[in-house]
């Protein structure tokens, strides 16, 4: 079937396609008014999208900002529930990626879709064929045609070859062969570079450099602006679903990139009024006291990809290198940042959940570095994770077991061998009355909570009267702006009170409304910033801040 | 992307509930009634089919079961290792650690429990009782350990090593009862009988061993474990969010191991019970798949001690009801093993329905 269709394909492209006045180059995909809500949340409000023959057009926004849900209507894994798309000018319903593929759309998922036990061959030829019956296509033909098409676009894989044998880069190199092979001429590739070390992306860009040339169009969803200006064509800005721009890379610059992104005008109204409280808050404690975080030279690595376990010692990459910072008490000291960029490995190594490689972490004078999580919970450390659900709660559990998971065999909660269920019903009763926890009863299972009132109960526990740390990752992610307020006021309150405070997040406004001083953790590296936006903003898309001074390494 | 991530993150493991007693306690106890009936009815089909009368059929087993002393202490020789072992099995599923090696943990605890006895120069059963006990179950959870430790350290499957520790033992039993431990006097290979200080006498009036005081002693015992400890909650945030449990401080690798040293040290106790008790020699078949069987009883006892208890009395009644009905009836062995299976299956529908 993909043959039948790319004949029709080479029909349309040399018949009078719709043409954008301005470049020449013929429009393949027109998207108009996409619009898709899951449940109450607008992932795309709207959204007009048009990519051109031959070009690299950049997809650019936040986290949550609708790039991969725009991508995964286009490639059929997500229907819209209003707006329509035109390939090659002709209105087409893509009910699948079955669809996508007949019209020459591939995609190449941020994590990679192959079967590790089976060849680079077998992989590409997996799936073919709608029908069940069919033999299975003559693979040394399709060994073949890889390499004619690796040769082609250089980009070698080895055909023969086990994809658990291939490096990261080059099972993204498959993935792309995979969605040629099947005669795409539109590319989508979400995050491409997510994965991949610095050279590897410098490869990758320059393929597809190479292979827009050719004639194939290309997607790329990122957040990395370094990669957007070395690479793209066209940039398109998304923000929380709505479009907001598309311009020419050439006429651009990546502060205005930041800008559009991140959205300095675009605030809500109760967050600007807490926003310019914190303005005054920040200056009156500038003023930090002693230093009780104090990391040198930390490094860590990741999972290695393939799973935790069965890697060997080339496929480690460093999640983070070489961190140095410091919190003092009285003070929030913020980690900026695109997600995926080492914060969660930051925040495993903080809490003793992942092995330090070296470095120190000294919290109040003790060295933590592989100390074990009660270890270091027990020295003072507070900790609100970002994925709060797995982290954070036993949500299976009663709200009030849930407010002393971490001080089960602790006076007055119990002993080794002993439970005190009155104190911890009074616990909860308190903890809920004094964080307005909206619960039925402490015996509640977590789970039935709202994420707002899900992560006041991690607060609540966080919140020890001995703490001298609180780490916080993103504290109000998915939180709606009650609950939001309610965080924040409650951080501003404790550092008010003297405790040392590094938040993690991925939130500018959040960095902006909480923070005195704050870093920069870009592909697993640290720099100080400066506290504005721009500066911020930049960095976190990996551009120097040579204005600044700080020039990462 | 992020947006569909957080509808996905939204859907959290299934909640199995389990410990907070559930508010239906009607509509559970009306789907239990439902499902004994589903299965009483789905028997007398099966009894009808193969030829029998199935209201005679079900009267003879009633008669069976509860009208003869000795049938009543038969059902309560099958209580005492299925008793045993599925409050083990119960504490370690409640960790979801499904150790479903218990058959290997029992037969080593009756190997080497027994082999302590026939070898200790010391009969004094003041001496010989309690550490043949101590021997059975602390072998039985040092084949538990094997397999908490591999999970521990390594993350390898405790299901697939567990299961293939029971082969181990049981060729382990085989070898010691052909070789060195066989009583030449015998043809069949088996042990020397245990010296009968070390074995456990009967309770009076009931023709039962004493080891039924222990197992039952072991209900409330595990249920304050499981309950009223530190270890019972971590254990069970342990099954319900490992991530989670490790970010609380919980050491998981340490927990896991105890988990399964308490799991395989019931298991090898109610080995060496066994032996002490009802077998007094170790032979090639101790076990009638007691170890296997108990997995049932945990999870039809609902990983509640009471329940494990009252599902391994159910077990027991089907199983000598069972042999009654196949004696009365002259039914093949095949129908009542099916009438067995039926009990289990509909209330474990019942169970399952009932947690949702």
């Amino acid at each position: 079937m993909t043959d039948r269709d790319q004949a029709g394909a080479h029909d349309n492209r040399t018949s009078a396609a719709p043409t954008d006045a301005g470049d020449g180059a013929p429009v393949v995909v027109a998207m108009k008014g996409i619009r898709r809500s899951f449940g109450d949340l607008l992932a795309l409000d709207g959204v007009d999208f048009d990519l051109r023959r031959g070009e690299i057009h950049a997809l650019l926004g936040e986290n949550g900002a609708g790039k991969s849900t725009l991508m995964n209507v286009l490639y059929g894994l997500v229907s819209p529930d209003h707006g329509t798309i035109e390939v090659d000018g002709t209105p087409v319903e893509i009910d699948g990626p079955h669809a996508a593929i007949a019209h020459g759309i591939g995609m190449v998922h941020q994590h990679f879709k192959l079967v590790p036990r089976l060849t680079v061959a077998e992989n590409i030829v997996l799936g073919d064929g709608g029908e069940r019956w069919t033999r299975l296509p003559d693979l040394a033909e399709v060994s073949r045609r890889i390499e004619e098409l690796s040769d082609r676009y250089g980009l070698e894989v080895p055909g023969d070859s086990y994809v658990w044998q291939l490096s990261v880069g080059q099972q993204q190199r498959a993935e792309i062969l995979r969605a040629l092979y099947h005669d795409a001429r539109i590319l989508i590739l979400d995050e491409p570079t997510a994965t991949l070390t610095p050279n590897e992306v410098e490869a990758l860009l320059e393929r597809l450099k190479g292979m827009a040339a050719a004639g194939s169009s290309i997607i790329i969803i990122t957040h990395h602006l370094d990669e957007v200006m070395s690479s793209a064509d066209r940039i398109t800005v998304l923000r929380s679903g709505k479009y907001i721009a598309t311009l020419k890379a050439a006429e651009t610059s990546q502060s205005d990139l930041a800008r559009l992104m991140v959205g300095r005008d675009l605030q809500e109204a109760a967050l600007l009024e807490v926003q310019s409280g914190a303005a005054a808050g920040a200056g009156q404690h500038a003023q930090a006291g002693p230093p009780v975080l104090d990391v040198q030279n930390l490094t860590a690595y990741a999972d290695p990809v393939g799973g935790p376990r069965r890697a060997s010692s080339d496929d480690e990459r460093v999640a983070l290198e070489d961190i140095t910072l410091q919190v003092s008490s009285g003070e929030i000291v913020a980690i900026a940042g695109v997600q995926g960029n080492g914060q969660a490995e930051l925040e495993e190594v903080l809490l003793g959940l992942r092995e330090v490689a070296s470095g120190r972490i000294v919290l109040d004078g003790k060295d933590l570095a592989g100390a074990t999580t009660s270890h270091v919970l027990d020295s003072g450390l507070g900790y609100i994770p970002s994925d709060r659900y797995r982290y954070g709660l036993i949500s299976d559990l009663a709200i009030s077991e849930n407010l002393v998971i971490d001080r089960v065999d602790r006076a007055p909660y119990g002993s080794r061998f002993s439970r005190n269920f009155a104190a911890i019903r009074d616990n909860a009763i308190s903890l809920i009355k004094s964080f307005s926890i909206a619960a039925n009863s402490p015996k509640t299972p977590a789970a039935t909570l709202s994420g707002g009132n899900a992560q006041k109960v991690i607060l609540a526990r966080s919140l020890r009267s001995d703490l001298s740390l609180l780490v916080a990752a993103q504290p109000t992610r998915g939180l709606d702006i009650g609950a939001i307020e309610f965080v924040w006021e409650r951080l501003r309150r404790e550092r008010d009170d003297g405790l040392g405070i590094l938040l993690i997040s991925t939130d500018l406004n959040e960095i902006m409304a909480l923070a005195e001083r704050c870093y920069v953790l870009y592909r697993g590296r640290l720099t100080e910033s400066p506290m504005d936006r721009d500066s911020i903003g930049l960095a976190m898309g990996g551009a120097n801040l040579t204005a600044s001074g700080e020039v990462p390494v | 992307m992020t947006k569909i991530d957080t509808t996905a993150d939204a859907t959290e493991p299934e909640t199995t509930e389990f410990v907070e007693e559930s508010t239906s306690l009607v509509r559970q106890f009306g789907l239990t009634a439902l499902a004994i009936f589903m299965a009483l009815f789905c028997g007398a089909l099966l009894l009808w089919a193969a030829g029998a009368n199935p209201f005679v059929a079900y009267a003879d087993m009633v008669k069976g079961v509860f009208t003869s002393p000795a049938a009543i202490s038969l059902v309560m020789g099958d209580v005492v290792p299925l008793l045993t072992i599925g409050l083990g099995l119960m504490i370690a599923f409640r960790a979801k650690i499904w150790n479903i090696g218990a058959e290997g943990q029992f037969l080593l605890g009756a190997l080497f429990g027994g082999a302590f006895a026939i070898y200790s120069p010391i009969e004094a059963p003041i001496f010989i009782i309690p550490m043949t006990l101590l021997v059975g179950t602390a072998a039985g959870a040092a084949w538990g350990w094997i397999v908490g430790f591999l999970r521990a350290h390594w993350g390898v499957n405790e299901v697939i090593t567990s299961l293939l520790l029971v082969y181990v033992a049981g060729f382990i039993v085989v070898y010691a009862i052909r070789q060195p431990m066989r009583d030449p006097e015998y043809f069949l290979p088996q042990s020397a009988a245990l010296p009968d200080t070390a074995r456990l006498g009967d309770i009076p009036w009931l023709d039962v061993h004493a080891g039924l005081l222990i197992a039952l002693a072991l209900v409330p015992l595990t249920a304050y474990l499981v309950n009223r400890t530190s270890f019972g909650i971590r254990s069970l945030m342990l099954g319900y969010n490992p991530d989670g449990t490790r970010a609380a401080g919980v050491n998981t690798s340490k927990l896991t191991v105890r988990i399964m040293l308490i799991s395989g040290g019931l298991a090898g106790l109610a080995g060496i019970m066994q032996v002490m008790g009802a077998e007094t020699r170790i032979t090639n078949n101790i076990s009638p798949g007691f170890g296997f069987t108990a997995i049932i009883v945990a999870l039809l006892g609902r990983l509640r001690p009471i329940g494990v208890f009252l599902a391994a009395v159910l077990i027991g009644v089907l199983n000598v009801g069972g042999d009654a009905l196949q004696r009365s009836q002259g039914l093949p062995r095949a129908v009542v093993v099916v009438i067995q299976a039926l009990f289990v299956i509909f209330l474990l529908i019942a169970e399952r329905t009932g947690s949702r």
